[in-house]
């Protein structure tokens, strides 16, 4: 007999889902517990270059309150159900909204979604996990906050909880978000809520201004991880400086990068350029203004020469440079010519402010992002290669010129071998860097889907022999990534685990943690 | 320092908010203070209308083919609207119910099969 349901758990029969089904309705209500084909599409489609039916969910739960919370985590004990938490669910080239295993049932907090506070003067916000950047944006806006969020490219869609559970990143002052978050509330796999830093503390008022708290800090083992629910969360605002200077450096090598990366990170490390500057290569521009059809044609990665060529057609650099000043209009003045100075020197880079650029749609996007504002055109990306396969690769490099310059080469190579092309960037950090390549791929063709999985494969394996790890990865390579990291930090993760969620059952695979 | 008050309707305790209350690590379910079901009143599954919809997530893509494809004026059928918001089309991600809720993304639907062409 067909089963009612699109998947189950691993190891669960039907009539022990039937049971845990009802259950879990008994706390939500039935419209707030979804079966339904119908109503579980939105969950399934993921960019990664297998299988949909190998991350499909068995069921989803919409649950608004942590008492709720706690209740289905009871349950989920109860029958050792497996649950995966998304926040805003639109974890795209990570996994998108998509469960690491078939069968787990994901519980959706977007509803979940109350501003509980926005304090101006101490510049810091606390919400539930279901509020977006737009729903942030619009908040502070509408109350002339004076507050700048920090957010990743898909901005208006996703939110800042999930978001920094993840250990994204944003391109401001506060781009590396965990870095400036303070203060959790999370919900433990038996149901206890533990505040995290100052929130343990009664009658403190200090939750969202003191990250440490006392005693071991615990914020971190609830990253990336899946040793709880987390239902609310602090982090720090920017107060809007009273000016801003977005601009960009195009360079027309790709040696350059090693030029670029030296000349920037003193910049960086002494707080000259205070963001998280971009380095973006021309495959990550041209999309903006550009088609693939018009310089490639039959299979295989686009040529050298057809990227300078684009580069050319479109006035674009090899390497495109983004960063901003921020301040009052005197510091930036004397910044600027800071920058400027060291930055023109070698005549090898052509400085370009708003002003010079106009209304460059790829400078308009940077620029909107370097200050938080809401903006999707990064999603132009997709267009490229079409067909809407994508999987972020996301080494970690040092700050070094003949750093980048090896990681680029290495990863162009890879990626060529598989007739995929290079559209990276690398997001500047103080000493390090986020080294990001989007693969892209058509997942509409078996063939491109298969080499896109290869690929992939062979960039963590090459890479990590060489020494460089991977900061982030979609869930259909989690285990491979944990292994990279060696047996004993996988040891401590899964000791933790047991201790935190003994019967297993939240998100399983999450970080290759069981 | 007094919290401010947050974004949700009719909260039936103050415990919400303060981090005092939920500060220890509860032993049991019992202790912790009720938190009010209602959602927020900023954008949950329920919209406005179809213009909010569109401006706060549709236009960002759509709007003069900046990403994706012109989507007003063309009198495409709800259905069909319907069909990409809830299932996704290529590389643009699916909406989920907990995102827009049926009532919402039938009135988007109609708002952009309606709607003239400005573009
Ligand atoms: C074109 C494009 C550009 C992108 N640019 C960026 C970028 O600039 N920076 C960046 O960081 N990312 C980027 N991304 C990747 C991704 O879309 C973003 O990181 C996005 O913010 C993640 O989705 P979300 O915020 O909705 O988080 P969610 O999908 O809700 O959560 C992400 C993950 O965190 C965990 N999690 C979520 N909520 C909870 C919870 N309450 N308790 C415990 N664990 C939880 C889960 O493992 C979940 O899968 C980009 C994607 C695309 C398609």
């Amino acid at each position: 007999m067909a089963s009612k349901y699109i998947a189950l758990p691993k190891g669960i029969s039907e009539q022990t889902f039937d049971a845990a089904v009802r259950d879990f309705s008994r706390v939500l209500g039935d419209e707030s517990v979804l079966t339904a084909p119908e109503r579980l599409a939105p969950y399934i489609k993921t960019m990664m270059p297998v299988p949909d039916s190998e991350h499909t969910l068995s069921a989803a739960l919409m649950a608004t309150t942590v008492e709720q919370i706690q209740k289905i985590l009871a349950i989920c004990n109860k029958y050792k159900i497996p649950i995966w938490t998304i926040s805003t669910g639109k974890n795209l080239g990570y996994g998108s909204a998509a469960p690491a295993e078939r069968g787990q049932v994901v519980l959706d907090l977007k509803r979940m979604n109350r501003i509980l506070e926005v304090d101006k003067d101490l510049a810091y916000a606390l919400v539930e996990p279901g509020v977006t950047y737009q729903q942030l944006y619009d908040y502070i806006k509408e109350r002339n906050l004076g507050l700048w969020l920090s957010v990743p490219a898909p901005s208006a869609i996703a939110g800042p909880t999930g978001n920094t559970l993840d250990r994204g990143v944003g391109y401001t002052p506060y781009g590396e978000h965990f870095l400036f978050a303070c203060g959790m509330e999370v919900v433990l796999a038996n149901g206890d809520v533990l505040r995290t830093g100052m929130g343990s503390l009664p009658n403190s008022n200090t939750w969202q201004v003191f990250k440490w708290g006392y005693g071991p800090y615990l914020d971190g083992i609830f990253t990336q991880s899946n040793y709880g629910i987390v239902t609310k969360f602090g982090f720090w605002l920017m107060p809007a400086p009273s000016a801003y200077r977005p601009f960009v450096i195009r360079y027309q090598n790709e040696e350059d990068i090693e030029e670029i990366v030296e000349i920037m990170r003193p910049l960086r490390i002494n707080g000259v350029i205070p963001n998280a500057v971009v380095i973006a290569h021309a495959l990550y521009e041209a999309p903006v203004i550009a088609r693939r059809s018009d310089y490639v044609t039959g299979p295989g990665s686009i040529s050298d020469v057809a990227v300078r060529k684009l580069v050319k057609d479109h006035n674009l650099g090899i390497w495109n440079v983004y960063a901003a000043l921020y301040g009052t209009e005197e510091q930036i003045a004397l910044n600027w010519k800071i920058v400027t100075q060291a930055f023109g020197k070698s005549g090898r880079g052509q400085i370009l402010t708003q002003q010079d650029v106009g209304d460059d749609p790829a400078f308009a996007y940077r620029a909107a992002l370097m200050r938080g504002d809401m903006n999707l055109q990064e999603f132009s990306l997709y267009n490229w290669r079409g067909g809407g396969g994508s999987m972020w690769f996301a080494p970690v490099s040092q700050a070094r010129g003949s750093e980048t310059l090896k990681q680029m080469s290495l990863t162009k190579q890879i990626l060529a071998k598989h007739g995929l092309d290079y559209s990276g960037e690398f997001i500047v950090g103080m000493r390090d860097m986020h080294h990001i390549v989007d693969v892209l791929y058509d997942k509409t063709d078996p063939a491109q889907e298969k080499a896109a999985y290869q690929c992939f494969d062979e960039l963590l394996t090459v890479f990590s022999a060489q020494g460089y790890g991977t900061y982030r990865v979609n869930s259909a390579f989690m285990d491979k990534v944990a292994s990279t990291y060696g047996p004993v930090q996988r040891q401590v993760h899964k000791t933790l685990k047991k201790a935190l969620d003994p019967n297993g059952i939240l998100a399983p695979g999450k970080s290759g943690i069981r | 320092m007094t919290r401010k008050k947050p974004m949700g309707r009719g909260r039936s305790s103050t415990f919400v908010l303060t981090p005092i209350v939920m500060a220890f690590v509860l032993d049991a379910i019992a202790q912790v203070a009720p938190e009010n079901p209602a959602p927020a009143s900023a954008p949950g599954a329920k919209w406005k209308n179809g213009a909010e919809v569109y401006a706060k997530i549709c236009g960002y893509c759509h709007e003069n083919g900046k990403v994706g494809p012109v989507i007003l004026g063309r009198q495409l059928p709800p259905a069909y609207i319907h069909a990409v918001v809830r299932n996704g089309s290529r590389a643009m991600p699916p909406f989920r119910f907990s995102e827009i809720d049926e009532e919402s993304l039938a009135k988007l639907a109609e708002y952009i099969s309606k709607s003239q062409n400005t573009q």
